[in-house]
């Protein structure tokens, strides 16, 4: 166990390297973010005297010598753009992103569960055939084509929820959450809908097809033979069985929409941390942009590690190793 | 269960009504981007500026057209060659009750190098030397050298509180100091109440303003950066006034009765630019092989270029009829404009007549590039040239790239044929000819933007003496003069002049537009 966790731990560290020069040197190929803000009437003296005070015209092995030894003492530097140290931008914004994350994918998750366990159990009735047939949509359809919809529909049309941006907050622990006030929530339930479908379509498939696998094997049918009833059945034996994949999947799509819901917070002018890093790669706010990289490599590394830990508790063969 | 149904959207619908109904005294503003920081001195960008101006006052005032007019400054003279005496208004009140004097504009105007980021504010303060405090309404500003046009470039000259700005001036401490409220403090009309990076900024009034009270008590500008978001926020009633209407959008309104739409021209004015160099790396003969020499440093080909141009349908079709043409790269009636220029005509046959002329019948090849992301149709006005000019026979490949790449290859010299947008935002010319028109000299401190290597002594020798001459009228001539010549080298070829639309509920506001694009909560007033 020890070994493991050591291993995973080495492996963190090496893909947060790599992450760490593939930005910095792609950052570097497209150019000086000092022409990109620069204003229209400055010469060519205080573009230099800019260009000298932000480092930018140091060689690029020493920048990231720097930034690596800033690192390892726990500064992530400075935002070009807001004169912010790293972290601190990152983390004003990160609980708005886990909150709406949070929401969309465990909601997302228990729905697209319970549906696809009941479209595989019954897979002849018209309603595993309905829910299957919006599957599809929620996979083929553009997420900023139906946000815009949604905001259309709900928001200007209909004026149940709003048209964007976050609610009221409370302050729970030191840090503002909206879920808790009932105007935060309104504010909450578009984006959420808007991140779920995709996840939705996924998780019903997913348990869908598992379940239709399980039910056809023998344990099932032993199970019934002695006698268990069908929600015991369901609940018991089929849920365990079913969950390697979709625990998976689950950990795989909550980082990838904890990093990256940039096109849900744009639309919906969601202050969270994806609409952060595609306003810095815009103005190639670089040490924003390698910061949050480096985290969420952390982040995903992290989620896996977890997930591993979370088999060998389901699945007693992957804790007691396969010549058990 | 079936009452259950009706719980939620009621629910929401009563949380929604109660917000609404809290906010009778409150503009909301949907705007496209916003401040960087609480520190007016840390960026020069549009938005950051304007948002600033909610707060802070300039010591020159920018009025709705562009032209220089009294702000905390009452009046200004250039008492000889190289000092400026401004005297300043009195009566001024900062937000925590105490007085505005000369003290706090020597502080602001010491504190911008050292706070100011990288879309550098020190360019507003670049021709002084140092400022005297003469007696508490008088300052004489020092310059290096003549510098006629002082006045213009305070404009965006922040007046902070040397008090409460004093322990935050530096560039760690600025930013803290600032978005805590701390030493954000101002004479503009409202006071600063509370602000997120790229969230909303919250204001109140500040009722001892030296213009007078503003209409609201409170103001809520929140940041929606994408078009389409904005415009329903504004249809939700989320929202009572947003900026930068997309074209689309703006034909869409036409139909819709509850939405007004407020047109303004704009400052900005799409260039093409035609490199001078002698090897010019996207120029090619239709075979895709080089040509033995640059054909856009011919005149002819130039010439041609602008005949193959048809602005009428540029403006009707591809801008939907929010713009004008241009002939010049500056709007009329600004400082320095040549109202004798003429415009350029559309004459498709001439141009072909032209390129045969030069040496090229059967035209080349080049590649366009532009911005897709930074103006409103800077992509679509692109498109439009690249078909103009392949059908007069020079065949285009257009390129219309995110800004982030656009501008740094721009730098670095990388393209032969490109365009953007460029706005005159102090008024007069000096600002426009003098980055863009001289030729790339650091020791004047010219040129820095001539992207192109154009140089024409005349218009060189023009623009050095105009920033010399201290006497209003034969420093305008010499503008006139400088620009008639650089249009007519066609190096530049001026297109369209853009218009900017805003959008408030029908009959709720008004307010009229500005040159600069600038939305400002104290000039916006219920309409009666």
């Amino acid at each position: 166990m020890l070994g493991f966790i050591i291993q995973r731990f080495i492996q963190a560290v090496g893909v947060m390297a790599v992450m760490s020069v593939i930005v910095f040197f792609g950052v570097y190929a497209i150019g000086n973010p000092i022409d990109i803000v620069i204003p229209p009437d400055a010469t060519q003296e205080i573009r230099l005297e800019a260009i000298r005070r932000l480092g930018l015209d140091q060689p690029l092995y020493q920048k990231y010598f720097t930034f690596v030894s800033n690192l390892l003492q726990g500064d992530l530097g400075r935002s070009f753009v807001y004169n912010m140290p790293v972290l601190e931008l990152i983390g004003g914004r990160l609980p708005a992103t886990l909150e709406l994350v949070l929401i969309s994918v465990i909601c997302a998750t228990v729905l697209g569960v319970s549906l696809g366990i009941y479209a595989g159990y019954r897979p002849d009735s018209w309603v595993s055939k309905t829910i299957m047939a919006v599957s599809v949509l929620g996979f083929s359809v553009p997420s900023f084509w139906v946000g815009l919809i949604l905001i259309l529909f709900f928001a200007v049309h209909l004026g149940w929820l709003p048209a964007g941006g976050r609610g009221d907050t409370v302050m729970i622990w030191g840090v503002a959450w909206s879920f808790p006030t009932l105007n935060g929530l309104s504010h909450i339930a578009l984006p959420a809908i808007n991140l779920a479908l995709f996840k939705l379509a996924m998780m019903i498939r997913l348990a869908r097809a598992g379940t239709r696998e399980i039910m056809l094997t023998d344990t099932i049918k032993f199970a019934r033979a002695a006698g268990l009833s069908e929600a015991t059945i369901l609940r018991r034996h089929l849920l365990k069985l079913i969950s390697i994949p979709i625990i998976t999947v689950f950990g795989l799509e909550l980082g990838s929409t904890l990093a990256f819901a940039v096109v849900t917070e744009t639309i919906f002018s969601w202050p969270g941390v994806g609409k952060l890093i595609i306003d810095s790669i815009a103005v190639l706010d670089r040490p924003v942009m390698v910061a949050y990289l480096i985290l969420v490599a952390f982040l995903f590394v992290t989620i896996n590690f977890v997930i591993d830990l979370v088999f060998a508790l389901i699945d007693p063969r992957v804790r007691h190793g396969a010549s058990a | 269960m079936y009452h259950q149904k009706f719980l939620a959207p009621l629910a929401f619908a009563l949380g929604l009504t109660a917000v609404t109904a809290a906010s009778a005294q409150t503009l909301t503003m949907g705007v496209r981007g916003g401040p960087e920081s609480m520190d007016p001195h840390f960026s020069a960008l549009g938005s950051h500026a304007e948002a600033a101006k909610h707060i802070f006052d300039t010591l020159v005032w920018s009025g709705t057209d562009l032209q220089i007019e009294p702000g905390l400054a009452t009046s200004w003279t250039a008492i000889d060659d190289d000092t400026w005496e401004f005297k300043l208004r009195e009566g001024v009140k900062f937000h925590d009750g105490s007085d505005f004097d000369a003290e706090d504009v020597k502080f602001s105007i010491e504190r911008i190098p050292v706070v100011t980021g990288p879309t550098t504010t020190a360019i507003y303060v670049r021709r002084v030397a140092s400022v005297d405090i003469i007696d508490p309404y008088t300052v004489h500003i020092n310059t290096d050298g003549q510098a006629a046009t002082l006045p213009n470039d305070f404009i965006r000259l922040f007046i902070v509180s040397s008090e409460a700005a004093a322990d935050y001036s530096t560039a760690e401490t600025a930013a803290e100091g600032f978005n805590s409220g701390a030493a954000t403090i101002g004479t503009g009309p409202y006071k600063y109440v509370s602000w997120e990076p790229n969230g909303d900024l919250v204001l109140e009034r500040f009722d001892d303003y030296w213009r007078g009270m503003g209409a609201w008590e409170q103001v809520i500008r929140k940041e929606i950066p994408n078009d389409s978001s904005r415009l329903a926020a504004l249809k939700a009633g989320q929202v009572d006034v947003v900026n930068y209407v997309s074209s689309v959008d703006y034909l869409a309104l036409q139909q819709d009765a509850e939405i007004d739409a407020v047109i303004g021209d704009s400052v900005y004015i799409m260039n093409l630019q035609l490199d001078q160099r002698e090897d010019t790396p996207m120029v090619r003969a239709n075979d895709g092989s080089a040509l033995p020499e640059n054909p856009l440093r011919d005149l002819k080909v130039r010439q041609a270029i602008d005949y193959a141009i048809d602005r009428e349908t540029m403006v009707e079709i591809v801008l939907e009829g929010l713009g004008k043409p241009a002939n010049q790269m500056m709007p009329v009636d600004f400082f320095g404009s040549n109202a004798d220029i003429p415009m350029p005509e559309y004459d498709p046959a001439k141009a072909k007549e032209l390129l045969t002329e030069a040496g090229y019948p059967d035209g080349f090849q080049v590649d366009l590039y532009c911005t897709s992301d930074r103006l409103p149709g800077d992509g679509a006005i692109c498109q439009g040239l690249g078909q103009m000019l392949t059908q007069a026979g020079i065949t285009t490949n257009v390129n219309a790239i995110s800004k982030t790449v656009y501008f740094p290859a721009q730098a670095r010299l990388e393209y032969s044929m490109f365009m953007n947008g460029w706005g005159t935002l102090t008024g007069e010319a000096s600002y426009t000819l003098g980055s863009l028109a001289h030729s790339n000299n650091p020791d004047v401190k010219l040129g820095a933007f001539n992207r192109i290597e154009y140089k024409n002594d005349e218009v060189d020798m023009l623009l050095q003496t105009g920033a010399t001459m201290m006497d209003e009228a034969a420093r305008r001539a010499a503008y006139e003069d400088a620009m008639a010549k650089v249009m007519a080298d066609k190096a530049y070829i001026s297109l369209v002049q853009l218009q900017t639309v805003w959008g408030t509920k029908a009959g709720s506001l008004t307010f009229e537009p500005r040159f600069d694009e600038d939305t400002l909560a104290f000039f916006i007033t219920p309409a009666s």
